[in-house]
């Protein structure tokens, strides 16, 4: 782990603008009901990707055009999949399948083990080592250990060698939905949404690091909206 | 450990707005205006997505279901089932909300209102509305897409006309073709 290292450049891509105007809002039209928050995460992300040049970005949440634009204008390209939602309509899927199937076929105990395995062949598709960032927001908090697990194994495959996954942890089941997108370097805007999946769980700080326990390092802040970000280098 | 600049050690203060109100679920409008017309009658005539001067467009109505090949001029409007390849290098291609295609689109301009699994390639822009599903890459100087849409895939910038030079690498998964130009979008 040296990220260290890295010389930090003033002015740099991440550099926090001065002056009061440096203080995080909406740059851009905000939504109703929208909230904007100040995310040091997304500010060392920016730094840790800036040094490549055409660098690719996995943003797993639901695809946004401001973060799109956000970093296709900085001269990276970006791949989007909307995992929460897709591991939704696949589990509506099972459901389906299994309830018109005849009985006596195919009609083993569906563990959520199977269900994930089943899942990610068709989810996340994408050569080894293709991604030098992944935008992965609060996913993990909705899916089951099963899940959760194959899903860390996958991205850790997917990120180039240096690579880093930006995530968010709420510190206690959120009072609603929130979907994400990037307002400026260190701004991100939360987007009430309409629920897509219930909280599954709150994970300790002890279980962040052990989930992320492969990659070289890991950092986390803690802002005072219940929300912790966490920093992850391949 | 990380070097962190001075602010860092600071956990970052979040500076909520206050919420407006309850959560309002956005319900998705109608189409939008840009998409060309539906036709006021059913259109059930043979589609003619290569023969029909430009103008108006042609259109697959909803309940039609094609195979095949589009080429040619003509503005198209898919409200229905398309299938194979659909290569419109100057005109605009619209799926409407009902359309249904599972074809690589290559137009001027490209406008999503429905679900399309392919690559879309567009030497203008491409528009993805609200109840758009699109699952596959976009090749473009321009995209817009609005709050709802669904997208699966990788999103490209071009520089204007240069689509046409890297259609072929615009077609693989793999492709590594540098964005070109900050690109100019819509408002969200």
């Amino acid at each position: 782990m040296n990220w260290a290292a890295k010389p930090r450049l003033a002015g740099g891509m991440a550099a926090a603008p001065a002056g009061p105007a440096a203080k995080p809002g909406p740059a851009t039209s905000a939504a109703p009901g929208s909230a904007f928050r100040a995310s040091n995460g997304l500010k060392e992300f920016l730094w840790l990707i800036s040094d490549v040049r055409g660098g690719r970005i996995l943003d797993l949440g639901q695809v946004s055009q401001a973060t799109l634009t956000f970093f296709i204008e900085k001269g990276y390209r970006v791949s989007t999949e909307d995992f929460l939602r897709s591991w939704k309509e696949f589990l509506t899927a099972e459901e389906e399948r299994l309830r018109i199937a005849p009985v006596g076929e195919d009609n083993r105990k569906i563990s959520q083990a199977i269900l994930a395995e089943k899942f990610l062949e068709s989810a996340m598709q994408y050569p080894e080592e293709s991604f030098h960032g992944v935008l992965a927001w609060d996913l993990f908090d909705y899916f089951d250990a099963e899940l959760t697990s194959r899903m860390m194994e996958r991205l850790y495959s997917l990120l180039h060698p240096g690579g880093s996954i930006l995530a968010l942890f709420h510190s206690r089941p959120p009072e609603r939905f929130h979907r994400y997108r990037i307002v400026d370097p260190q701004t991100i805007e939360l987007l009430p949404a309409p629920t897509l999946a219930v909280h599954s769980r709150v994970f300790q700080n002890r279980e962040i690091l052990d989930l992320f326990g492969k990659f070289r390092s890991s950092k986390t802040f803690v802002g005072r909206d219940q929300l912790r970000e966490g920093l992850f280098l391949k | 450990m990380w070097n962190k600049p001075a602010e860092g050690n600071v956990s970052p203060q979040s500076s909520n707005t206050p919420a407006r109100g309850p959560m309002t679920p956005k319900l998705n409008p109608p189409v939008a205006s840009t998409a060309p017309a539906a036709p006021s009658a059913p259109v059930f005539s043979p589609p003619a997505a290569s023969t029909v001067a430009t103008g108006s467009p042609s259109t697959i109505a909803a309940g039609l279901r094609i195979h095949g090949e589009f080429s040619g001029n003509t503005d198209l409007y898919i409200d229905g089932e398309a299938q194979g390849s659909i290569r419109l290098g100057q005109s605009k291609v619209t799926v409407g909300p009902h359309g249904r295609v599972q074809a690589d689109i290559d137009a001027r301009e490209i406008v999503v209102e429905g679900r399309v699994q392919g690559n879309l390639k567009a030497s203008e822009s491409i528009r993805l509305g609200p109840g758009s599903h699109v699952q596959g890459s976009m090749l473009t100087p321009r995209v817009a897409i609005e709050d709802g849409a669904r997208l699966r895939g990788k999103v490209e910038m071009t520089k204007p006309g240069d689509a046409r030079r890297v259609a072929a690498a615009g077609q693989g998964k793999s492709s590594e073709v540098v964005p070109a130009t900050p690109a100019p979008v819509a408002k969200e």
